[in-house]
Order: C-alpha cells, then sequence, then structure tokens
C-alpha cells in the first residue's frame, strides 16, 4: 500500500505545475497536454541514409509558446542528436528559420499550435542542401549576397578625395533628407534568414542563377540609397536574363517573411527601373 | 593537406578522400568568404559541386503549403502551356487538313450534345480567359507596384482572377 504524504505529493506534482492557486498555497496538477511533432532528419555520418522524419512527444504544460522552445526541450530531454541553428531567439538574428506547417519562418518567433489532436511538421528550409537534420547550407546564399557589393559606393560624390595610396577616400558627412532615409525603411530591416528566397518556387529551380528575392531587395536597397552614386552600375549588373528576371511575381516572399517585409515590391521596382535605363 | 586529413575523425575520412578524388586533388573548405572565393564561385557551378558531396535537397513541393497567389501563379502557367498546344493543334490541322479544316472540326463538336460540346467549349475557354486575365494581371503589377502588390491585395487579386475567369468561362460554355 502506497501512501503519499502531503510533501511528497508537491513534490511530483511540482514538475508539471504551471498554474498555482496562490491563496492557500496549494499546487494544482494540470493534465499532460502532449502534442507530436514530426521532425525532418538526417545524418552526413551515417552511409546511404534516407532522410527521416522523427516523431516527439512534448508536454505543452512545460514547455515555452514557441517552436524553438518545443525543439530545444526535445533536445534538452529526449534526442540530443537534434540539430537545428539559434542564437537571439527574440526573432533578430534569423537563424532558426525552417519550414513549420508547410511556411517558411522563425522558429523562435512561431507559436505552437495548441490542437494536439494534430502532429506539427517541421522541415529545413525548402530545396537546400541539408548539412545534417534542419541545418541547411546557406553558403550559395552568402555567395549571391557578395555578388551585389552591398556597401556605400560613392566615389562618384562630393565626399570622395584622392588618397596617399591612390585610393579615393570618402570624407566627411553625407547628408541625406528624411525622404531619401525614408526610402530605405522596409529594406534595411532584412535579417538575411533566407525564409523568403527559399519560398520561391523560381529560386528552386535556379538557385545558381537567379538571386533571389532576399539579395535583389538588398540589391534594391543601394539602389535607392542616396548616398550611393554607383547606382547604374548596380542596374547593370543584374541585366542578364536570370539574375532578376526569374522573377514571375509568384509574391511567396512577402507572404513569409517573418520581419513582415516587402521584397516581391522591390523586386517590381527593381524592374521598372530597368526599363527606365534602357 | 596532411594535418587536414589527421584533423578529421576516422569515421569521416572515407567521406574525405572522396570528396578529394571528386575534386581532382583539391579540398577547400565550403564557405569561405574571401576575394579568391569570389573568383572560384563564378568558375564552378554550386548545384554541381553540392551533388558531388552526396547531401540530399530538402523537400519542397511536396511539403510546402502554397499560398492562394501562388496557385494563381502556376495556374497561368499551366493555362499558358494548354494553349500552346492548342494552337498548335489548330495550326496542324489546317496544315494537313487544308484551310477552314479546324474550323469545321470546331463546328463538328459544337453540333454534338450539350453532354460533349459543353465541356469541349469550358476547356478551350478557361485557359484563354484565364490567361489573359492573369496577363492583365501581371501587366497591372507591373505598373502599380506599390498600390497592388502586398499581403491584402494578392491574394484578393488571385480570388477575383479564379472567379471572373470561372463565371465567364460557364458562360461562354452556355451561350
Amino acid at each position: 500500500m502506497i501512501s503519499t504524504t502531503a510533501s511528497s505529493f508537491s513534490r511530483i506534482a511540482s514538475k508539471r505545475i504551471i498554474g498555482s492557486t496562490s491563496s492557500n498555497h496549494t499546487a494544482t496538477l494540470l493534465a499532460e497536454r502532449i502534442k507530436y511533432f514530426k521532425v525532418y532528419r538526417w545524418d552526413p555520418e551515417i552511409e546511404n541514409q534516407k532522410p527521416y522524419l522523427s516523431t516527439y512527444p512534448v508536454d505543452l504544460n512545460d514547455c515555452g509558446p514557441m517552436v524553438l522552445d518545443a525543439l530545444i526541450k526535445i533536445k534538452n530531454e529526449q534526442d540530443p542528436g537534434l540539430t537545428f541553428r539559434r542564437s537571439c531567439r527574440e526573432g533578430i538574428c534569423g537563424s532558426c528559420a525552417m519550414n513549420i506547417q508547410g511556411s517558411n519562418t522563425l522558429a523562435c518567433l512561431a507559436y505552437i499550435d495548441d490542437d494536439t489532436s494534430k502532429a506539427t511538421k517541421i522541415y529545413p528550409l525548402p530545396h537546400m542542401y541539408v548539412l545534417k537534420d534542419l541545418v541547411p547550407d546557406m553558403g550559395n546564399f552568402y555567395e549571391q549576397y557578395r555578388s551585389i557589393e552591398p556597401w556605400l559606393q560613392a566615389e562618384g560624390s562630393e565626399r570622395a578625395e584622392p588618397g596617399a595610396d591612390g585610393n579615393t577616400k570618402l570624407q566627411g558627412e553625407f547628408l541625406q533628407t528624411k525622404q531619401d532615409r525614408a526610402k530605405l525603411d522596409g529594406m534595411y530591416e532584412c535579417i538575411l534568414c533566407a525564409c523568403c528566397s527559399t519560398s520561391c518556387p523560381s529560386y528552386w529551380w535556379n538557385a545558381d542563377k537567379y538571386l533571389g528575392p532576399a539579395v535583389l531587395m538588398q540589391a534594391y536597397r543601394w539602389i535607392e540609397d542616396s548616398r550611393d552614386t554607383a547606382t547604374t552600375a548596380r542596374l547593370e549588373n543584374l541585366n542578364d536574363a536570370f539574375k532578376l528576371y526569374r522573377c514571375h511575381t509568384i509574391m511567396n516572399c512577402t507572404k513569409v517573411c517573418p520581419k513582415h517585409l516587402n521584397p516581391g515590391k522591390a523586386i517590381a521596382q527593381i524592374k521598372k527601373r530597368m526599363t527606365a535605363l534602357h | 593537406m596532411m594535418s587536414l586529413k589527421t584533423a578529421i575523425s576516422p569515421k569521416l575520412q572515407p567521406f574525405l578522400q572522396r570528396a578529394i578524388q571528386n575534386h581532382g586533388g583539391l579540398v577547400r573548405p565550403m564557405t569561405v568568404i574571401s576575394k579568391s572565393s569570389a573568383e572560384e564561385y563564378k568558375k564552378q557551378n554550386y548545384t554541381e559541386r553540392m551533388n558531388r558531396t552526396g547531401r540530399p535537397v530538402s523537400p519542397h513541393v511536396q511539403i510546402y503549403s502554397m499560398p492562394i497567389g501562388a496557385l494563381s501563379s502556376i495556374t497561368t502557367r499551366v493555362t499558358g502551356i494548354l494553349l500552346s498546344f492548342g494552337a498548335l493543334g489548330v495550326g496542324g490541322i489546317d496544315l494537313i487538313g487544308g484551310s477552314g479544316s479546324a474550323l469545321s472540326v470546331m463546328e463538328a463538336i459544337g453540333d454534338t450534345s450539350f453532354f460533349i460540346s459543353g465541356p469541349a467549349k469550358l476547356a478551350v475557354a478557361f485557359p484563354i480567359v484565364y490567361h489573359s486575365f492573369g496577363g492583365l494581371r501581371h501587366f497591372v503589377w507591373d505598373q502599380f507596384p506599390d498600390k497592388f502588390l502586398d499581403n491584402d491585395m494578392v491574394p484578393k487579386a488571385s480570388q477575383a482572377l479564379f472567379g471572373s475567369a470561372t463565371v465567364i468561362s460557364l458562360g461562354l460554355m452556355f451561350a
């Protein structure tokens, strides 16, 4: 016969407590709410392995509200081998970008769907080469970003002076009106999480040569910057069949941006600039 | 090169051997961002390089939940392909059967009972109407991106496109 004293009962119950009636300090035991997570897995160290889905049960009463909380809890308590990128946990670093329930988001900003009758499916960003589990190779994405030269080029401005070593130096302040600065709003906030580019079917089929919405919006960010004088060169750099013009206005990018930016519109505006230029 | 080999765990050495063979003896880390890596990027094709590693590509169409904007976009493309085949068919029939034979084929189909002529008319009308309206939508998007390219207007435009094309096609089917 097992008897449970009051103190041992509260010790067992304390592990499961989220709510407690504070007036008389008795702990309430909440029933478990088990939610199943189906997560894409692949291990490069195991030969001839095909990717598969692992199913993990998580008690939502004992877990934070975001999908990233669930992933960390699974990694801590059930499967330390589950591999994913994460850093800031507040939607600003872009590390935890992945495909949750069919849509690309940041795991730290995606609320867990409370409906425990349905499993939540978690996949890596679509059509990316997988390094392990939920970690995609971002090399191509970063090289494409580098290829648009995402820095201020003002050698043609009044601020430019020939320096001692033969290179042009930029001296003094760049004055910019509030209206000109406002043109950058909605573009400079991009965290390069790649949710948009990897949601674009055109980028899926042409990742080598099409730059993708994230990189194109950053190209436009520098084209629109009133301090930058390399505008024509930047536009000419996009002037081939693939870099810009694989965009067919599918608009998956804007739908999916976790920072609520609009790369699709930016690309349409680049296209208008291109026609004006030629 | 020797230090790289000994630094890798014994389990991973076969992968390293294969990587070295595939690259003709030279191995570089994947994401080195430097002046020379930009030149190498231009020389090597990313997809070919990654395919040699044997890594899987993450699932895309199989798992992605396509919003209505994307569905309307792919429908525009599909109707365009159907129209291409249709135009080819009409041209082919006229080439083989002489001028006007495609028209007489269509009239013959139109004279049959409604169970046959109806769906046939719908199958011709819907691609023409949908693809034309889709094209108009693209023109509006290209000219007025500020007003129409956002998360509110795009789904509305997609619903309007599906709805209007269906209604008009059904109208043409019964006409």
